[in-house]
C-alpha cells in the first residue's frame, strides 16, 4: 500500500499527470494546485541540475528554451539513480532526437561534450603517467607498450567545431563571433590534478589516443596516428599528453 | 617523423619525455595548496533552493512554473554564431500568454 502510493506519487511529480489525486484527501485549496508544488519543486530541481551539467547548450539556446526542452526530458526521463550527478546521461541524445532543435545540428555534440566533462569530473582518482617510467623502456620493447588511459580520459569528435563553440560560449566571453560550423573537430578531455581540462587535438591524435583507448600497442597506435594524417607530430603529441594526464600507467605485454 | 619506424619512434618517445620532464612541475610541488574535497557535488547541484539563498524550492514553487506549456524561444547565442533559430519557431507549440 505505502509502495503503491510512493510510486503514484512519484509518477505525479515527474509527469504531467495528477495520478495521486484520487488519494489527497481535501483540505485548503484545489487538489491540483497542491499537487503542483511538489511537481514544481522537484522538475524545476531537475531542470536546474540539468543547466549546472550543461552550461554551454543553455548559452546557445537562452534560458527559457532550455528550460523548455530539459522539462520535456525530465518528464520523458525521470531519475532512475539517487545522485544528482548521474544525472543527465541521455540528454545529449534527447537533445539530438528532439524536432525543435533540428536547426542546430551541431547541438546534441556540444551536449555530449559537456557530460564528458561532467564524468571528467567524477571520474576515479589515478596517478598521472610518470614520464620516467616511459624513459625506463628498452627503445626494442617501445612498439609493444601499451598506454592506459586515465579513469578521466575523454575523447570526442565531432563534424562540428565543437571545442570553438564551446570556448566562445563560456561566461567571460561576451561577444559570441561567427563560427563556420561544417569545421570538424575532436576534443580531449582530461583532469590533471583536479582540474578537468579541455583542448583540441588534431584528427590524427584524436586517433592515436582512440586506438590507445582501445588497448592497441604504441607501434599500432601511433601507426593509426600516421594513416588518418601523415604530418602526425608524434612528439609533440606524446609531450602534451604526459603533460595534462591523459594517460596513468602503462603495460607491457 | 613521416613514417613509423622503431628509430624515429624512439627518439620521439626520448624527446616527448625530456620535454615533459622539463615542464612538469615536480608532483610535490605541484600538489600544494591543492587538495581534493570528497562527496562535495558541483555548486547548487545538491541543494533544493538556490545556491545563493535567494529563494527557497517553496518560493519557487509558488511560481507558476508548472503553469501552460513554456514558450520555446530562442534567445540564445546560436544566432550570433551564425546558427540557424528557425527551427525553434512555427512548429505548433501554442504560445502562452503569460510567458512561462
Amino acid at each position: 500500500m505505502l509502495l503503491e502510493l510512493q510510486r503514484t506519487f512519484r509518477a505525479t511529480v515527474t509527469s504531467r499527470d495528477d495520478a495521486v489525486a484520487p488519494l489527497v484527501r481535501a483540505a485548503h485549496g484545489p487538489v491540483s494546485r497542491r499537487i503542483a508544488v511538489y511537481r514544481n519543486t522537484v522538475q524545476k530541481s531537475l531542470i536546474d541540475v540539468l543547466a549546472v551539467a550543461f552550461p554551454v547548450t543553455q548559452r546557445i539556446v537562452g534560458e527559457r528554451f532550455f528550460a523548455a526542452m530539459a522539462r520535456d526530458f525530465v518528464v520523458q526521463h525521470p531519475p532512475r539513480a539517487p545522485q544528482l550527478s548521474l544525472y543527465g546521461d541521455g540528454f545529449a541524445a534527447f537533445i539530438a532526437a528532439h524536432q525543435r532543435t533540428q536547426g542546430l545540428p551541431y547541438l546534441a555534440d556540444v551536449a555530449r561534450l559537456e557530460w564528458a566533462r561532467g564524468e571528467a569530473y567524477f571520474a576515479a582518482d589515478a596517478p598521472a603517467l610518470d614520464p620516467a617510467a616511459l624513459a625506463a623502456i628498452a627503445p626494442d620493447q617501445l612498439v609493444k607498450v601499451k598506454l592506459n588511459p586515465h579513469p578521466a580520459t575523454r575523447l570526442m569528435t565531432s563534424t562540428h567545431p565543437i571545442h570553438r563553440i564551446w570556448a566562445v560560449n563560456q561566461p567571460d566571453v561576451a561577444d559570441v563571433p561567427a563560427i563556420d560550423m561544417n569545421v570538424a573537430e575532436s576534443v580531449l578531455i582530461s583532469r590533471p590534478l583536479y582540474e578537468v581540462h579541455l583542448r583540441k587535438i588534431t584528427q590524427a591524435n584524436g586517433a592515436f589516443v582512440a586506438a590507445c583507448a582501445q588497448g592497441q600497442m604504441l607501434g599500432e597506435a601511433v601507426a593509426q596516428a600516421f594513416v588518418a594524417e601523415p604530418a602526425f607530430d608524434f612528439q609533440a603529441a606524446l609531450q602534451d599528453h604526459l603533460i595534462n594526464g591523459t594517460f596513468t600507467a602503462l603495460t607491457l605485454s | 617523423m613521416s613514417e613509423l619506424n622503431l628509430k624515429t619512434l624512439t627518439a620521439a618517445v626520448a624527446g616527448a619525455v625530456a620535454m615533459a620532464a622539463f615542464v612538469l612541475p615536480s608532483a610535490a610541488s605541484a600538489q600544494q595548496g591543492k587538495e581534493k574535497c570528497y562527496g562535495v557535488s558541483k555548486a547548487g547541484e545538491n541543494q533544493c533552493a538556490a545556491a545563493n539563498g535567494a529563494h527557497s524550492c517553496q518560493a519557487q514553487s509558488k511560481a507558476d512554473f508548472d503553469g501552460n506549456e513554456w514558450k520555446y524561444v530562442e534567445a540564445g547565442s546560436c544566432d550570433k554564431m551564425g546558427g540557424k533559430t528557425q527551427a525553434f519557431q512555427g512548429k505548433g507549440t501554442p504560445m502562452d500568454k503569460k510567458g512561462g
